[in-house]
C-alpha cells in the first residue's frame, strides 16, 4: 500500500491540482511541497514497506503492477522526494499550478521507475517519466543568453530516450516472451538465463535504451543541451534521479539475468564510461554556461558508475549505489545552488559572473560545499563513491582503468574550483544586479541535500551494506535500509 | 449442402438480427424524417439511429458465447463476428456525435442513413463465411461511403468522391478477379473449402488478387495513395467513420483468411507479401505523415501505420496474435475517434479544415482539451498509460514469440518515427505563442465531449486491463 501511495499519489494530486483555479498558484506550490515533504517522511519511516503486486498480463507473459522497494531503489526514491521538496520550496517559476503539477507527475512516474519490481512496468514508468520533462522544457524551458525556447532541445531529449524507450520495450517484450514472465527484478528465484540466440539481443535493447538515458558518450548529445535548457528544479531532478535509471537498469536487470551477455560487452563498456569520463572532465573545464560545466561534470562522473557496474565486483558495486546517491544529492544541490545565483544575477554565464562570495556568504558556502563533494573532498558523499569504486576496479583486475579514472578527478578538483572561483571570488563586477543573500527559504531547500552529503559521507555503510549473491552473477540480493 | 427449406431458419435470422436491426433502422430514420419540422431533423435522425445502434449492440453482446454457423456457412457467429462488430457499432455512434450528422439539415436523415447501411454491410464482413459475402459486404460499406465523402459544400469533397469511387471500384475488380481465381481452385465459394484445397498456382494467385482489394480497403503501403485526399476531402465525420469502420470490416476478412480459411500448409508461403506490406506501411506511413499540416491528412497516414501494426499481429497465424490484433484494434479505435473528437471540438463547422497550427498554445487556452489529446497522441505513439502501449507491448511479444522479430523491429522503427508526427502536436499545444495569431474556434456541438470521454475512458483502462478473451477466433467451419 505505501509503495502504491508513493507513485500513484504524486501522480494523482498533480493531475487535480489542474482542476484548481488559474490564481491559486501558491497554493498549487504548497500542496507540491507538502506532497514531496510527505512522501519523504512516508519513505523514511517506513523502510520495511511490503510489496504491493497486482497481475497484469496473464498471455504472453505473465506480467504484473509489481511495486517494493529494493536495496538501491529506495535511496534513490528518498533522494528523489528530497531533490523535489528541494526544487518546488525556494525557486520562483511562473505558472506555479502548471509547473508544480508536472513536477508531481515526474516525481510519481520516476519512483514507479525505481520501485518497479516488474520489468514491463519498468519499461512502462520509464516511458512514462519523459513526457512532463518534455512538457517542462516547452513551458519553462531557459535557454541560455535570455533566448526564447523553441523546443528545439526538447525535441532532442525526446527523440533521444523515446528511441531508447522503444528498443527497451522492444527487448522487454522478447524478454517476456523467453522468460514467460516480467516479474522478476529482485526476485531470489533460481537463476534465469537467457540463450544465446535471443541474449545478445535483448541486451542490446537493453543497453541502448540505458546508455541513452544514462548518458554516455557518444550517444550523449540531447544531454548538455536539455541540462542547461531545464529550469533548475527539473533539471536537478533529472539529473539526479532520471539519468540513473540507466545505471539502475544495469544493476538489477542487466547482472542477474543477462550475466553473460554483460561480461560480452565489458570492453566496451568500459571503454565508452572511459571516454565519458575523460571527454566530459575536459569539457566541463572549457564550458561558459555555469549548467553546462555541471551537465559535463555528470557525463563524467556517470562514467565513472558505467565502469564500476562492468567490472563485477562487490565492492565496486557497492561503490557504484554511493556514488548514484551522491552524485544525485552533489549534482542537485549544485543545479539547484546554480538556479538561485541565475535568478539573482540573471545569467549563468561564467565569464558575467564574479565576485559574489563578498555579498553573499551564505550562497557562497552553499556552492563550496556542492563543489567539495563533486570533486571528491574525503568527509562528503562523493569520496565515499569514488574510492569503493577505484578500490573494486583496482581489485577486479582492471588496474589500468583506475589508473585512468584517476586522471578525470583530478581534473574535477580543476572545474569545480573554477567554477566555485569564478563566480564567488575575484573582483566585485558592477555590471551585476545587488541582490539579498541566501533567503532562509531557500537554505531550507538545500538542507536536506547537504545533509545527505555529509551523512552519507561519514556513513556509506547505510548505502553499500546490501549483500552481492555471486552464484546468480551479481545479484543484489538483500540490504539493509 | 442444406435443403432449402431448412436454409432460413430462425436461427440463421437470428444471426443477422443486428445488421438487420442497423439496416433497417436507417429506414426508419428516413421515414421520421418526412413527417417531423427542419429544425427538429437533424436531432431526430441522430437520435434514431443512436437508439437503433445501441439496441443492435445490446443484441449482438447477447450473442456472444453462442457461435452459429448462419446459412449453410455463408455468415458465421461467434466472438469474432461480435467483437468486431461491437467495434465497428461504438465507432459509429462516435462518428455520429462528431458533427451531430453529416451535411446539411436536409441532407443529415439521407447521410445518417447511408452511415447505417455502411456499417450494416461492414458487420456482414466480420461475419462473412464464403467469398460472396465477402463482396456484399465489402460492396455495401464501400456504396454508402461513396455518397457520405460527397455530402459536403467543398469542391474537394466530390473530389475526394469520385477519386474514392474510381479506386475503389479498381480494387473490387482485383478482388473479384481473386474470388475467381480462389472458386476455381477449390470449386467452392465457401471459406471452408478453401481451407483444405491442394497447393497450386490459382491458389496462389487468387490469394495474392484478394490481398490486393483487402490490403487497398486496408491502405496499406502501396495501395494506400488515395487515402490522404480522401480523407483530407470527406467531411470529418465521414473521415472518423473510414478511418475504422472500413478498417476493421477489412481486418476481419484478412483475419478470417489469414488464420482460418487458407490452406495451413501453403498458408506461410503465401502470407510473406502481406507481412512485407504491413512493415512497409508502417515505415512509409509514418514518414509521409512527417511532414503533414492537415489533422485529417496526418491523421490518414497515421492510420495507414496503424492497420501496419495490426496486420503484423496476424504474423505466424498464431492464435494469441489474432486476440492482440483485435484488442488494439479497439485501442486504436478508441485513441483514434478521441483524436477526431477532439479535432470536431476545436472548429465551429463541422466541415472545416484543422491545421496542425490551431493547436499552437492549446494546453494555456483550453487545458482540458489539450490534456485528452495528450492523452490520445500517446496512445497512437504507443506510449503509456493508454492501451496503446499495452496493445504494442502485445503485439511486439506475438511477433516476436511468432518467428516474426524483424516485424517487431520494423513496427519499433515505425514508431520511433511517428513519435515525432504526434508529439509536433503535442508541442505545439505547450509551445507558448503569441495569442493574437492564434484562432480560437469552438464547435457548437457539445456532444463529441461525451465521446472524448468515453474514448479517454477507454483507452486508460484497457491499458491497465487488456482485455483478450479467448474465445474471439475466427471460424471456416
Amino acid at each position: 500500500m505505501t509503495v502504491t501511495v508513493l507513485v500513484l499519489g504524486p501522480i494523482i494530486i498533480g493531475l487535480i491540482l489542474y482542476a484548481l483555479p488559474k490564481g491559486a498558484g501558491g497554493l498549487a506550490r504548497g500542496i507540491g511541497v507538502a506532497v514531496a515533504a510527505l512522501t519523504f517522511l512516508l519513505i523514511a519511516i517506513k523502510p520495511d514497506a511490503p510489496d504491493a503486486s497486482l497481475p497484469w498480463l496473464a498471455r504472453p507473459f505473465t506480467a504484473a503492477f509489481h511495486l517494493g522497494y529494493g536495496p538501491i531503489s529506495y535511496w534513490i526514491v528518498l533522494m528523489l522526494a528530497a531533490v523535489t521538496f528541494g526544487g518546488l520550496v525556494a525557486l520562483r517559476i511562473p505558472r506555479e499550478r502548471e509547473f508544480t503539477a508536472q513536477m508531481l507527475v515526474l516525481q510519481g512516474a520516476m519512483t514507479g521507475v525505481f520501485l518497479a519490481k516488474d520489468v514491463l512496468l519498468f519499461a512502462l514508468f520509464w516511458d512514462l517519466m519523459l513526457i512532463p520533462v518534455f512538457l517542462l522544457m516547452l513551458g519553462w524551458g531557459m535557454p541560455a543568453r535570455g533566448a526564447r525556447s523553441h523546443g528545439t532541445a526538447a525535441w532532442r531529449y525526446l527523440i533521444y530516450n523515446v528511441a531508447g524507450g522503444l528498443t527497451l520495450l522492444l527487448a522487454t517484450a522478447a524478454f517476456g516472451v523467453v522468460n514467460g514472465s516480467t516479474d522478476v527484478i529482485g526476485a531470489h528465484a533460481a537463476p534465469i538465463t537467457i540463450g544465446y540466440l535471443w541474449g545478445p539481443w535483448i541486451f542490446a535493447g537493453f543497453a541502448f535504451a540505458f546508455l541513452i538515458k544514462t548518458p554516455v558518450w557518444p550517444l550523449h548529445t540531447w544531454m548538455p543541451d536539455t541540462y542547461a535548457e531545464l529550469p533548475p528544479p527539473v533539471v536537478a531532478a533529472v539529473s539526479a534521479v532520471q539519468s540513473k535509471a540507466g545505471l539502475y537498469g544495469f544493476i538489477v536487470i542487466g547482472l542477474p539475468f543477462l550475466n553473460e551477455q554483460m561480461r560480452a560487452a565489458a570492453p566496451l563498456m568500459f571503454v565508452l564510461g572511459l571516454i565519458a569520463l575523460l571527454y566530459g572532465a575536459f569539457i566541463a573545464f572549457t564550458e561558459d554556461d555555469a549548467k553546462r560545466v555541471l551537465a559535463y561534470s555528470s557525463l563524467s562522473h556517470l562514467g565513472l558508475i558505467l565502469i564500476a557496474i562492468f567490472s563485477f565486483n562487490p565492492i565496486a558495486l557497492a561503490g557504484a549505489a554511493v556514488y548514484i546517491i551522491a552524485h544525485g544529492l552533489f549534482s542537485a544541490s549544485g543545479f539547484l545552488t546554480l538556479g538561485f545565483i541565475e535568478e539573482r544575477e540573471e545569467t549563468r554565464s561564467l565569464a558575467h559572473l564574479g565576485g559574489l562570495a563578498a555579498d553573499n556568504p551564505r550562497l557562497s558556502g552553499a556552492l563550496t560545499i556542492t563543489a567539495l563533494a563533486a570533486l571528491g573532498l574525503p568527509g562528503l558523499a562523493g569520496f565515499a563513491g569514488e574510492i569503493l569504486i577505484l578500490t573494486g576496479v583496482y581489485a577486479a583486475g582492471f588496474w589500468w582503468a583506475a589508473l585512468i579514472a584517476l586522471i578525470p578527478i583530478v581534473i574535477a578538483a580543476g572545474y569545480m574550483l573554477r567554477l566555485f572561483q569564478t563566480i564567488m571570488h575575484g573582483p566585485k563586477r558592477a555590471d551585476l544586479p545587488e541582490r539579498h543573500d541566501l533567503t532562509w527559504l531557500e537554505g531550507f531547500a538545500l538542507v536536506p541535500l547537504v545533509l545527505g552529503l555529509v551523512l552519507l559521507g561519514v556513513n556509506p555503510h547505510a548505502v553499500a551494506s546490501f549483500a552481492v549473491d555471486d552464484t546468480n552473477g551479481g545479484h543484489v540480493v538483500a540490504g539493509t535500509r | 449442402m442444406p435443403a432449402l427449406a431448412s436454409f432460413a431458419t430462425p436461427a440463421d435470422v437470428n444471426a443477422l438480427l443486428p445488421a438487420s436491426i442497423v439496416a433497417l433502422t436507417a429506414l426508419v430514420a428516413l421515414f421520421f424524417d418526412l413527417l417531423v419540422p427542419a429544425a427538429t431533423r437533424r436531432a431526430l435522425a441522430v437520435a434514431v439511429a443512436a437508439i437503433g445502434l445501441v439496441a443492435a449492440g445490446i443484441v449482438l453482446a447477447m450473442q456472444y458465447g453462442h457461435p452459429y454457423a448462419a446459412f449453410g456457412g455463408a455468415f458465421f457467429l461467434g466472438g469474432f463476428s461480435v467483437v468486431f462488430s461491437e467495434i465497428i457499432i461504438i465507432a459509429t455512434l462516435a462518428t455520429l456525435t462528431l458533427g451531430l450528422g453529416v451535411g446539411r439539415d436536409d441532407q443529415v436523415a439521407g447521410s445518417t442513413a447511408l452511415i447505417l447501411w455502411s456499417a450494416s454491410g461492414a458487420m456482414l464482413m466480420t461475419g462473412a463465411g464464403n467469398l460472396m459475402m465477402v463482396f456484399l459486404g465489402l460492396e455495401l460499406l464501400s456504396l454508402g461511403l461513396y455518397c457520405l465523402c460527397a455530402v459536403s459544400v467543398r469542391s474537394t469533397a466530390r473530389e475526394a468522391a469520385l477519386k474514392y469511387l474510381i479506386l475503389s471500384s479498381m480494387a473490387s475488380g482485383f478482388l473479384l478477379f481473386g474470388m475467381a481465381l480462389l472458386f476455381g481452385a477449390s470449386g467452392s465459394v465457401a471459406l471452408s473449402a478453401l481451407a483444405v484445397t491442394k497447393p497450386s498456382l490459382l491458389l496462389l494467385l487468387g490469394s495474392g488478387l484478394f490481398f490486393v482489394g483487402i490490403a487497398f480497403k486496408l491502405s496499406l503501403v502501396p495501395f494506400h495513395v488515395w487515402t490522404p485526399d480522401v480523407y483530407e476531402g470527406a467531411p470529418l465525420a465521414v473521415t472518423a467513420f473510414m478511418s475504422v469502420v472500413t478498417k476493421a470490416g477489412a481486418l476481419a476478412v484478412l483475419g478470417r483468411f489469414a488464420y482460418a480459411a487458407l490452406p495451413p500448409d501453403s498458408a506461410t508461403a503465401i502470407l510473406v507479401p502481406v507481412w512485407a506490406v504491413a512493415a512497409l506501411s508502417m515505415l512509409v506511413g509514418n514518414l509521409a505523415a512527417l511532414s503533414q499540416t492537415d489533422m485529417k491528412r496526418l491523421l490518414a497516414y497515421s492510420g495507414i501505420a496503424q492497420v501496419g501494426y495490426i496486420v503484423a499481429a496476424f504474423a505466424g497465424q498464431t492464435a494469441i496474435g489474432v486476440r492482440y490484433a483485435i484488442f488494439y484494434l479497439a485501442a486504436y479505435t478508441f485513441m483514434n475517434l478521441g483524436a477526431f473528437a477532439v479535432v470536431a471540438l476545436m472548429s465551429r463547422d463541422a466541415d472545416a479544415v484543422v491545421g496542425v497550427g490551431r493547436f499552437a498554445g492549446l494546453a494555456y487556452r483550453r487545458p482540458w482539451l489539450a490534456a485528452l489529446m495528450t492523452f490520445f497522441l500517446l496512445g497512437l505513439a504507443g506510449l503509456p498509460p493508454t492501451a496503446g502501449f499495452t496493445g504494442k507491448v502485445l503485439i511486439l511479444a506475438s511477433t516476436v514469440g511468432a518467428g516474426y522479430a524483424w516485424l517487431g523491429g520494423v513496427l519499433i522503427l515505425g514508431t520511433a518515427i511517428s513519435i515525432y508526427v504526434y508529439f509536433k502536436i503535442v508541442r505545439a499545444m505547450f509551445a507558448r505563442v503569441d495569442e493574437a495569431h492564434v484562432r480560437d474556434e469552438r464547435s457548437a456541438n457539445p456532444l463529441p465531449w461525451i465521446t472524448v470521454a468515453v474514448c479517454a475512458a477507454a483507452v486508460f483502462v484497457l491499458g491497465l486491463f487488456p482485455l483478450t478473451p479467448s474465445n474471439v477466433l475466427p471460424l471456416v467451419h
